[in-house]
Parts: C-alpha cells; sequence; structure tokens
C-alpha cells in the first residue's frame, strides 16, 4: 500500500481522494479497507470505497469534484446518470475510488447511524463502523 | 490468427511490401466474420512495440502513442508480418514446431492475467529443462528472471507468488530522476535568450509503464499542482496532497522517447518532490497478475507436450527473430 507525502501522517494515499471529496462538500460514508484501516485494523489498502448519500444536489456535488480529481473527467457518468447507476469505478491519482451508489440508495441511513466522523489530516470524512464495514466485506465478498 | 493469415494471403511478408490496413481488415471480415472495428483494434495492438515483447506485426504509419493519441483510420496505416509473426503462422500451421509466444508476451496487453517475460529467459529457459529434464524449479526460475515490460519501467510484486500461480498485483513504475535546467536544451526555450542557464532541478519522468497514459499523468501531476478551493480552510490536507510544482511539460520526442519534465516550486526539496511525484497514480499502475499454474510447471509441461518435436530448431528460428526485432 502507497503511503502518504513525506512529512504527512502515513496514511494510504488513496484515503486522500475520499478527503477531498469531502472537503469540497461531497456526502458520502467511507466503508471497505480504507475505512478499516481508519479504525485500527492492520489491513492493506488497495482502493478507496465510498456509500453515495443519495439525492441530486449531493451527485452534482459529487460530479464536479470528480471532474478534478479522475484522471480520464471525459468518462464520468453525468449527475442523472449517476442516479441510476450502481457502482462506478473512478481512476484518480490517489488510486482507484469506487462509487457505490446503489448501496447509499438501499443503506444510508442504516450505515449513518453507525458512522463516525475520523480526522484525515485536518478533514473530517464520515466512517461506517468497523461492524457495517465487515458486514458489506461478507455480503459481497464472502469473506 | 485470422490477420496473421490475412497478412500472409495478401503477400505482407518480412522485407516484402506493406498492404494497406484496411484491405488486410476485408479479407479478415470475409473470411472469419472478425468486424472490422474491432480487428483493426487487436492489430494495432499486436504491432505496438510498447505491449508486446515480440510484436508479430510490424506497423508503418501512425500507430497511435501511448497517450491520447489514438491511431489513424485503417486507410492511412500499412502493415506487415514481422519475422515473429511469419514464424507463429508457420508453427500454427504446423510447419514448424510450436514457439513459446504464449509465455512470451502474455496477455496482460488484452487485459488479461499473465504477464510477459523476457523473451532470451523463456528460450533458455526450455532450452534448460530440454538438456536437464529433472532442473530444479529454483534455477528455471531464476533463467527466466521476473516478468518483463517492454518500456524498461520497474517491476516489483511478491514474486513468489506470481511465480506459483497466485492472484497477485505486479506494481509498475515510471523512472523518475532528478536533472537540471542547464542540462535540458528542450528548456532553453521557457528562457529569456538572455537569461543564463540555471542549475535549478528538473525532474524527469520516463520508461513509462505500457498500461499508464503520459498524457492523462501529466494532466493529474499539473492538477495536483494547482490551488482549490479548499485550501485555506485545510492547509494540513493541502500540504498532504498538493505537488510542489510550478509547471509540468511534454519534451517527448522520437529520439528520447516518452518523456516528462516537472519543474519544482523554488523552495521546495527536490527529492522530497520526487517522490510525492513517485506516489501519483500514473507515474506508476498497478496490474493484476495470475498465472494459470505455477511457471516452471508451465514451462516443463510445454516441453512435455512438445518433446516430439524439433522445439530446439523452432526456439533458434525465434531466437533469430526476435534478435531482428527494432528494440523499443
Amino acid at each position: 500500500m502507497e503511503l502518504g507525502q513525506p512529512g504527512t501522517a502515513d496514511f494510504p494515499v488513496v484515503v486522500f481522494a475520499a478527503a477531498i471529496l469531502a472537503a469540497e462538500g461531497a456526502s458520502f460514508i467511507l466503508v471497505g479497507s480504507a475505512a478499516l484501516w481508519l479504525r485500527g485494523e492492520e489491513v492493506s489498502v488497495g482502493d478507496t470505497d465510498v456509500v453515495i448519500e443519495p439525492g441530486e444536489a449531493n451527485l452534482h456535488r459529487l460530479h464536479d469534484s470528480l471532474k478534478t480529481l479522475a484522471t480520464h473527467p471525459s468518462a464520468l457518468p453525468s449527475p442523472r446518470r449517476l442516479a441510476m447507476r450502481s457502482i462506478v469505478p473512478v481512476q484518480t491519482s490517489f488510486g482507484k475510488l469506487d462509487l457505490l451508489l446503489e448501496r447509499g440508495r438501499r443503506d444510508w441511513d442504516l450505515l449513518r447511524t453507525g458512522a463516525d466522523r475520523i480526522d484525515v489530516t485536518d478533514v473530517g470524512v464520515l466512517v461506517a463502523s468497523a461492524a457495517d464495514c465487515h458486514a458489506l466485506r461478507r455480503r459481497y465478498k464472502g469473506w | 490468427m485470422a490477420i496473421l493469415d490475412a497478412l500472409d494471403s495478401l503477400g505482407a511478408r518480412p522485407r516484402r511490401g506493406y498492404r494497406q490496413c484496411e484491405q488486410v481488415l476485408a479479407v479478415v471480415e470475409d473470411s472469419s466474420a472478425v468486424p472490422r472495428g474491432y480487428g483493426y483494434q487487436v492489430l494495432v495492438d499486436t504491432a505496438r512495440d510498447w505491449l508486446t515483447q515480440v510484436p508479430l506485426i510490424d506497423g508503418q504509419g501512425n500507430f497511435g502513442g501511448q497517450g491520447n493519441d489514438p491511431p489513424a483510420s485503417p486507410r492511412y496505416t500499412e502493415a506487415r508480418l514481422s519475422p515473429t509473426g511469419q514464424l507463429a503462422l508457420a508453427a500454427e500451421r504446423g510447419e514448424l514446431a510450436p514457439v513459446p509466444l504464449g509465455l512470451i508476451n502474455g496477455n496482460t496487453h488484452r487485459g488479461g492475467l499473465r504477464p510477459p517475460f523476457r523473451p532470451q529467459g523463456i528460450i533458455d529457459a526450455i532450452r534448460l529443462v530440454l538438456r536437464k529434464p529433472r532442473v530444479a524449479s529454483g534455477e528455471l526460475l531464476d533463467t527466466i528472471g521476473p516478468p518483463d515490460f517492454m518500456t524498461g519501467c520497474t517491476v516489483t510484486g511478491d514474486m513468489s507468488a506470481l511465480y506459483a500461480g497466485e492472484l497477485m498485483e505486479l506494481r509498475l513504475e515510471s523512472r523518475v530522476t532528478i536533472s537540471d535546467e542547464a542540462s535540458l536544451p528542450d528548456l532553453a526555450g521557457l528562457r529569456r535568450p538572455d537569461a543564463p542557464a540555471r542549475k535549478r532541478a528538473v525532474l524527469l519522468i520516463d520508461h513509462f509503464p505500457p498500461y499508464a497514459n503520459p498524457d492523462e499523468t501529466a494532466q493529474s501531476l499539473a492538477e495536483r499542482a494547482e490551488q482549490r478551493s479548499w485550501d485555506d480552510d485545510h492547509p494540513e490536507l493541502r500540504r498532504a496532497t498538493r505537488l510542489q510544482l510550478r509547471n509540468v511539460m511534454d519534451l517527448s520526442s522520437s529520439r528520447d522517447g516518452i518523456q516528462l519534465a516537472c519543474l519544482p516550486d523554488a523552495d521546495a526539496d527536490p527529492e522530497q518532490v520526487r517522490d510525492q511525484v513517485r506516489a501519483v497514480y500514473g507515474v506508476w499502475v498497478g496490474v493484476t497478475i495470475r498465472l494459470r499454474r505455477p511457471l516452471a510447471t508451465t514451462i516443463r509441461q510445454w516441453v512435455a507436450r512438445n518433446r516430439d518435436k524439433d522445439i530446439a530448431g523452432s526456439l533458434a528460428a525465434l531466437e533469430q527473430a526476435v534478435a531482428a526485432r527494432q528494440p523499443y
């Protein structure tokens, strides 16, 4: 796993993509290995999975933010299309970011209940509870 | 194989004339019903020397670049069999013992999981098994060496997992070196004519991995150096994510290949900036790999399957064909 820039705390680099989304006002909950890492578990962080809060305004904010984050912005689905997609992988200069949109439409309120804000540098990122992360992993990866 | 057949049927062989790609695709479509668009994509990939160790097709014209430059229309490009392509076709038709091109080229360039290896490594390993059937796997793997991607990028990863046939990720990294403005004539245009050449540091990025897009990487590097709307509210995030660069330039040329130059901020430590740049996706890429079975077993099985054929002869012909290719 790639760790952060010299002179900064050793966050996995790909977590900064989530921190930038948060700084730009997009609403999401971090899940997956990055969330578990932030919760202190010793896991290898390959990519960043974020469950996106449903709603038109948030999808517009997300889309605007991704336009500067994505290495291939022209391939980004429009906000209207994002509202219909299940998962959208986005390659960023920090690594791969998976937008879990369908999960957001189904489980946002449930995941939000167990989530807490954890600081990534000086940005608070909403991170799912470890129990929710493990439950999602069991459901999708059979772990 | 349909494309190689079509080139052969049109007489587009090594040291003979090229044929217009559109003509080749018409033959392919007639003989195998492969649609032209897909056929052209495969033809172009098979000719690109940064994608495959031993290209089977020798292309002439604009076959596109590693970045956003697409290939020209098949009306304006030409192709013929490369010496290795001719060999592959002969082996496929049974005129020659098999050649281990699949083991050498792998299939990661077509989205598969098998990486390419150094041609001579595979050839030597097969010869070793022919000579010493009970050779230790370790010696065999040492002969083959790690996966070898054509652009000279650095390859790291858990090689023992790779050799054992486990699913793993290889990290392919470009080369990032620190040079100075004075030693780069291409940067002279940026200075006032009367300004003396200075010893300011410049980071040079070259040997991009074959699956990286240098145009997009240059864009990412430039974006990461820009100011963001939240900079003042989140100075720590800015410090952690902003690249200390004042300019990113494309110095690519036919002589030096693909090369990006990054000029660090005046007050930045070049070595620190180099570490920042090396962590940017695009300067490195990850490739997921899984061999179908352990590599040593694959080599032994390949030899066992073809032991009754003249493998020594086909390996010698392959060695010659590989030596005839243009180095990337």
